[in-house]
Order: structure tokens, then sequence, then C-alpha cells
């Protein structure tokens, strides 16, 4: 056997590569964006459902404020909720199931960069894109109703930076761990659908944590769901704060793990499959 | 040598399951087993720039093999070593000396123009901006798709896209290229430009071509090595023209338009000539005693053609 050097035995993570490859990245990412411009219209729909529900609790607390949520407030939590959203949202789950059951996972095994870094980068990639949707319903939102703009302390919104980078490492990871799932089952996106069920529930998605019961929110405050959206959005409103971050910090650690050794076994069953 | 196989084997476990509902249901709690021999020591060993065909009917083992040389599947006995790494290894050293192409799947980005896949390959193999430049025009030229570099790639004919999956794959110059089935769905005059691709590239770079296909074409044109793998085994390892020797050395005279005298000469009426089977050392005495009594004819001696050539090697292995 050629002794190849200490260097050739770096198994591809690629991480490094990436980066430097962002600039390709983000072109290939905008020019998706512009391949599916029909795609945009339901994009920009599925990203106004935090609106929906900010109209029917604002309706719900015309009366009077619900456990100390007054109009402005529903209007400031699901204006946040909508931007975190769309900052933090991920298609893993789709697509590496889609990989793994067509075989397509086959040529981006052979490539110098792990397929689901690739996803990662790609992902992150296409984020500044999502501006071009949220800045123009942003300025409408603060024409409609001038009361959701509010100054949260320089502190806050620095926690919530960081929370929002959290939360994206987190929903992209559950995605990827339930995407891996179909190295092992047929139906690994019925589970996903019963998860995204659970987590509208308990990501302050449709309502706010504060909203739950008390025993419901005691415990959901501290779950993956609420990592991956409600977090950062509480904090900057004044809700959560630095335990709740830290949280997030150490789902994203088990998460990785759980993700690593899920995909080291994942591979090489994937022969079974269809590769 | 650049690739070394040896004893290599593979076993798939695939669940039995029942039919219908309650099939389903008692495969969900109780899940059997059943082992499928896919290759069964198999060894091998090619030297660096042969042109090497796979050839085997489906299901004979062909794709699983090129799998486990790739470093796809995890062999379940024996040892590949393809450029001196365990192919299974993936490691980063591997992955940017060989390439695979498949005719079935692809990795060219399917809403933007080639282009795009071939700066983002470019990117994820390390390949340095100038070298990249000239690798792809030569490329670009000896395919002849600059016209095509621009459009998005769900907008091009299977052989265009093909030739731009040959680009994507050989930007990081590989030492070995795994061609699965390159020129399936393919029009003929389109087979025929990406076979001379194939053969040009290996002349000119030296780089070894490991193909299968279910074309004998491609086998016939491009790979002087073949090697048939039938029900898992390796079954024959040599040259095309050995192997037709062995399997069909009889020749067909054809006299074109002949007169229904040769039938004396033990020659049959088909479609209008008449037409001998005879074995190669009698090909000659037969032929002059044609020609001897009818000098104008216009005659032809033909070898059987390979699809006959490997069906009845295929049956004989059978039987």
């Amino acid at each position: 056997m050629t002794d190849a050097g200490a260097g050739a035995r770096e198994t591809p993570s690629g991480a490094g590569i990436l980066w430097r490859a962002m600039p390709t990245l983000w072109r290939v990412a905008v020019a998706g964006i512009v391949a599916y411009r029909a795609e945009m219209v339901i994009w920009i729909l599925s990203a106004t459902l935090p609106l929906v529900m900010l109209a029917l609790w604002d309706a719900a607390s015309a009366a009077g404020p619900l456990a100390g949520f007054g109009q402005a407030d529903f209007a400031r939590y699901f204006t946040v909720t909508m931007v975190v959203r769309q900052l933090t949202g991920s298609w893993v789950v789709w697509e590496l199931n889609y990989m793994v059951r067509s075989g397509s996972l086959s040529p981006q095994l052979l490539r110098p960069v792990n397929p689901l870094v690739y996803n990662f980068f790609e992902t992150l990639a296409a984020i500044p894109w999502r501006m071009i949707v949220l800045v123009p319903l942003l300025a409408g939102l603060v024409v409609w109703r001038p009361d959701i703009v509010f100054a949260p302390e320089g502190w806050r919104v620095c926690v919530f930076l960081v929370s929002v980078a959290l939360a994206f490492a987190v929903a992209w990871l559950v995605q990827a761990i339930f995407g891996m799932l179909a190295f092992w089952f047929e139906e690994a996106m019925g589970v996903f659908s019963v998860h995204f069920a659970l987590w509208s529930f308990f990501s302050g998605y449709i309502v706010p944590m504060a909203l739950l019961p008390g025993w419901i929110s005691g415990v959901a405050r501290w779950l993956p769901f609420y990592a991956s959206l409600g977090v950062p959005v509480d904090v900057l409103i004044g809700r959560a704060g630095l335990p709740e971050v830290a949280a997030q910090a150490g789902w994203v650690v088990i998460l990785a793990l759980a993700g690593r050794i899920m995909w080291a076994r994942g591979i090489r069953r994937y022969g079974a499959v269809g590769a | 040598m650049i690739i070394d196989v040896v004893g290599l084997s593979k076993t798939y476990r695939v669940p039995v399951k029942g039919e219908g509902l309650a099939g389903s249901v008692k495969s969900l709690f109780n899940r059997q087993y059943r082992d499928v021999e896919a290759v069964k020591n198999v060894s091998f060993q090619i030297e660096r720039g042969e042109r090497v065909g796979f050839l085997g009917p489906n299901g004979a083992g062909k794709t699983t093999t090129l799998k486990m040389l790739s470093g796809l599947l995890h062999p379940t006995a024996g040892t590949v070593l393809v450029a001196g790494y365990r192919p299974k290894d993936r490691v980063v050293a591997f992955l940017r000396s060989i390439t695979l192409v498949m005719g079935q799947k692809q990795q060219l980005l399917w809403d933007l123009p080639p282009q795009e896949s071939f700066a983002l390959n470019r990117a994820m193999y390390g390949v340095d901006p100038a070298a990249y430049a000239r690798t792809l025009d030569q490329l670009v030229a000896m395919l002849k798709i600059e016209p095509i570099l621009q459009k998005p790639v769900r907008n091009l004919s299977l052989g265009e896209r093909m030739k731009c999956e040959l680009v994507a794959a050989l930007l990081h110059q590989p030492q070995v290229l795994f061609l699965d089935e390159p020129t399936i769905g393919l029009d003929v005059e389109m087979q025929v430009q990406v076979r001379k691709f194939i053969h040009e590239y290996n002349t000119s770079t030296g780089a070894t071509v490991i193909l299968t296909s279910h074309y004998m074409q491609d086998i016939a044109a491009l790979t002087p090595r073949l090697l048939v793998i039938d029900k898992g085994t390796l079954r024959y390892d040599g040259s095309l023209t050995a192997l037709t020797e062995r399997v069909a050395p009889e020749r067909r005279i054809v006299v074109k338009g002949g007169p229904a005298e040769l039938a004396e000469l033990g020659f049959v009426p088909v479609d209008g000539d008449q037409v001998a089977t005879v074995t190669a050392e009698e090909t000659n005495r037969r032929l002059s005693s044609v020609l001897s009594r009818w000098p104008m004819v216009e005659i032809a001696v033909e070898s059987p053609p390979l699809e006959e050539v490997m069906a009845r090697y295929f049956h004989e292995g059978s039987a």
C-alpha cells in the first residue's frame, strides 16, 4: 500500500473548503431563487403564517391582555417570530430523505466535502436572500401597526443575535436527524410530520410560551422545539434570558453528537437501501 | 498497478416481507432476513492507463463491484486497493484521485447553467483557478459544449447533460474514472461522441478507465480488456477477440444475391443472399471453391455479432 502521508488520513468534512466557496454558494442560492420564481410566491405566503396568528391573537386580546400580552405585545411577538422563522428555516429533512431514497446521495458522497456540511452551508448562503421577502413585509407591517416598533436594550440585541444563530443550528440539526431516519425507515417523512405538529405548539410558533399552561411551559421551555424558534423571540421582547440560551447551546452539542453517530452508522447502511 | 482486488465479496441482507397488510405488520415485529450474494470472491488487477469493460446481465454484480471500488459500498469480505487507498475509508486524497459518473444519476445542479456546477466542483476539490481554466477549456473544446454553458441544466438534452456530467467529473483531473453506463439512453450519434471522448481522454491523460455498459458497442469500441461478471462471479478476464474466438469461432460467408446453385456448397438463402456458416479454418477453402465457380459475385466474411456472442456465452454458463 502506498504511504499517502498524514494529510491523506483526513476524511471529508470540508467546512474550511466551503467557507472559501461561500461566494459560489451565494451565486448558487440566488440563481436557485430566480429559477424558482413561482415557488417564491408560496414561500412568501408561508412566511406570513405568524401574521395570521397575529390577527387571531390581536382579536382575542382586544378586550384586555392575556397572561400579560396586550395587543402591541402580540404584534411585536409575531413580527419577531416571522423574522426568526425566516432566518432559521431549512429544508435538509426533505433533501436528505429524497437523496437517500433516490440514490442521488451517491455522487455527493464521492466529493471531498460531507454532503450534510454542504447542505448546512448551502442553507446558510440562502439566508441573506430571504431578506428580499422579509424587508417589504416588515415595512408594510410598520406602516399598518406603528406600535410594533420597539427599542430593546443593546445587550438584548446581542444575545438575540447569538440565540438566532443557535436556533438556526438546532432547527437544522433536528431536521438533519429526521432526514437520516431515511437510512432505516421508509416512513421517515411521516415521523417528521408528527414532529412538526408538536413543534408548532411547543416552539412558540402559534402560541407564545407564556400562554401555555404553567406545568407544560415549565417543561417545554427546555426542549429543542423552543430552542429552535421561541428562545430568540422571547429574548428580544424580554421574556427569556441567558439560561434559555445556554440550553440552546446544550442542544446544539447533544444534537450534533447524535447526528454524527447516526451519520456514521447510516452511511454504512446506505448501500443496502439504494446506493 | 492502480487497482488491486483480492477475494472481493458483497452479501446484502434484505428483509423478507410477506404479502399485503398482514405481511407488513408481521415483518414490523418479527423481521426475517434473506442473504443475497451479489459479488462472490472476485479478484483482478488493473494497470495504470488501461481501459477495462465490465460486462454482464442485469443484476450480475457489475454495479455492486463498481460501487465497492469507488467507496460507496463496504465489502463483506476481501480487499480492494485503488490508487493505494482503501476506497471504503473515503479519505480526501482518495476522493480527489477518482471520479464516478453514473448514467442514471446526476450531480449537476438542475436549475442552473452547468458553469455553476463546474465552479462549485472547482471550489470543493480545491482546484487551482489557473489549472481549472485550462482543464475546463480543454474539456469544453473536446466535447464541443461551448454553446450550452449558459443554459440551465434542465433545458439540456440527455446527451448534452451527459457531456456536462463528464466535464464536472473530470475537472479535478482524477487518475481513475469509473463510468457506470455513461451512454445509457443516448442516441447513436451521441453515443459515438461520448465513446470518442472517453477514448481521447484516456490516451491524452493516461487516466485509467473502468466502464460498465449494456451497449456492446461501448465495449467493442472502447475497452480492449473485458471482465465478464455473471451471478456475482468473475467468469472471464481477457481480450474481446480471445473471448469471441472461444465462444463463437465460426464465420458467416455471405454471397450477396448469390445464385441458388450455391446450395450445392452448403449455402442457405437468407433475405435474398446465400449464407453459409463455417469454422475459421474452413473459411478460405470454402471461399475459393465459391470464387472458382462464380468469380464475379460480391462476397463477405463476418464474425457473429457481439450481442450473439455474449448471449451464447451467458447461455453456456446457465446450461
